[in-house]
């Protein structure tokens, strides 16, 4: 993009979010595990997606509760990129922003406000989550809502493991689960930690 | 952005658009600074009306509304737009500088100036055109050969 667009844009950018144009604000950040876009609303971090554009089932879910005003605005984003670095750069071990999980069911967001509270470093399983969640045996509904973690990274579900001990899915792929946790553990086996019989 | 054929966002129509109608703006009013209001007015005046009237056709409709906000602006300044700054403009071609064609395109009336740039230099289709403008393809098409013609004596 050239200067005088670059500027131009940032002008409307300016507008549209004194008018309440702008109810979201995207950007593609990069990181170590390739490309994110993340976006930003009223309440907090919408989204973090693996890839250089969301999903359309995710752009559906942010525009059914915040309409079309979704905007390029890397200010917005700049707060979730700077803890995102510092994270990937072992400097930070929890986030402070606010995460917005308005979008989701009232399932979804019991298990992952129960998965917010594994910290860095430590690990829990399926069926503990979906237990902390006040569903004990929901833990395959516990999978599934954390495969669909619209906030992978800051809703830490990659600390979310196998009954057995094995890693489990992931949405950005097993090996960036692998990679996330041996930052944060050092030492992670290729298939997780079985459980030896 | 992707490409969501049914579900269209601000974001998604300036990422696709902006460029060419910042362009456009520049290549209307001559001038970097009334370009970028007419950019930002265009894509204001969008997002406040929206949804666009018909989809798979928001290029028509944000070149209308650019149109609209340039004439608007001359209006009120009461004077004829400018067409100095042709910087973003196509490149020269058989023989014909842009300094000459800027100076022609600089004597046409609006509505054939605009009618002329949407046609000879943004490359819309006569439908497009007439969409923008509000006017029929017949019109569209009479405005761009009167400006040719006149464009044509003028870089005689």
């Amino acid at each position: 993009m050239n200067v005088q667009l670059a500027d131009a844009r940032e002008h409307l950018l300016a507008r549209a979010r004194r008018e309440g144009l702008e109810t979201v604000g995207y950007r593609v950040v990069d990181s170590p595990l390739g490309p994110l876009w993340i976006a930003v609303g009223p309440k907090g971090v919408l989204a973090i997606h693996y890839g250089g554009e969301p999903s359309a089932a995710e752009l559906a879910r942010i525009v059914r509760t915040y309409g079309p005003g979704l905007l390029p605005d890397a200010r917005r984003v700049d707060p979730v990129a700077r803890e995102l670095d510092q994270y990937f750069g072992g400097t930070r071990r929890r986030f402070d922003i606010a995460v917005d999980l308005t979008p989701l069911t009232e399932f979804q967001r019991r298990i992952l406000s129960a998965t917010a509270r594994v910290a860095f470093g430590e690990v829990s399983t399926y069926a503990k989550v979906a237990t902390q969640a006040g569903s004990e045996r929901a833990s395959r509904a516990a999978g599934q809502a954390l495969g669909a973690n619209p906030i992978p990274i800051v809703v830490p579900c990659h600390r979310i493991l196998a009954s057995d001990g094995t890693l489990g899915g992931y949405a950005g792929g097993l090996d960036a689960k692998r990679r996330l946790l041996g930052l944060e553990r050092r030492e992670v086996p290729a298939g997780g930690w079985p459980k030896r019989s | 952005m992707c490409e969501m054929a049914d579900l269209l966002t601000f974001g998604a129509l300036l990422e696709r658009h902006e460029k060419e109608i910042f362009a456009y703006a520049l290549r209307l009013v001559g001038d970097r600074d009334d370009a970028d209001d007419v950019y930002q007015e265009t894509f204001l005046a969008a997002f406040r009306a929206w949804p666009p009237p018909r989809r798979g056709q928001e290029r028509a409709w944000l070149y209308r509304i650019a149109t609209n906000k340039v004439i608007d602006r001359a209006r009120r300044r009461k004077h004829l737009v400018r067409m100095s700054d042709l910087r973003l403009a196509a490149p020269e071609r058989d023989g014909v500088s842009l300094a000459d064609l800027a100076a022609a395109i600089k004597v046409l009336p609006e509505g054939q100036r605009a009618a002329f740039v949407l046609r000879k230099v943004e490359g819309l289709e006569y439908a497009e055109v007439a969409q923008a403008l509000e006017c029929s393809e017949d019109a569209a098409r009479q405005r761009v050969a009167e400006a040719m013609k006149k464009v044509r004596e003028a870089m005689r």
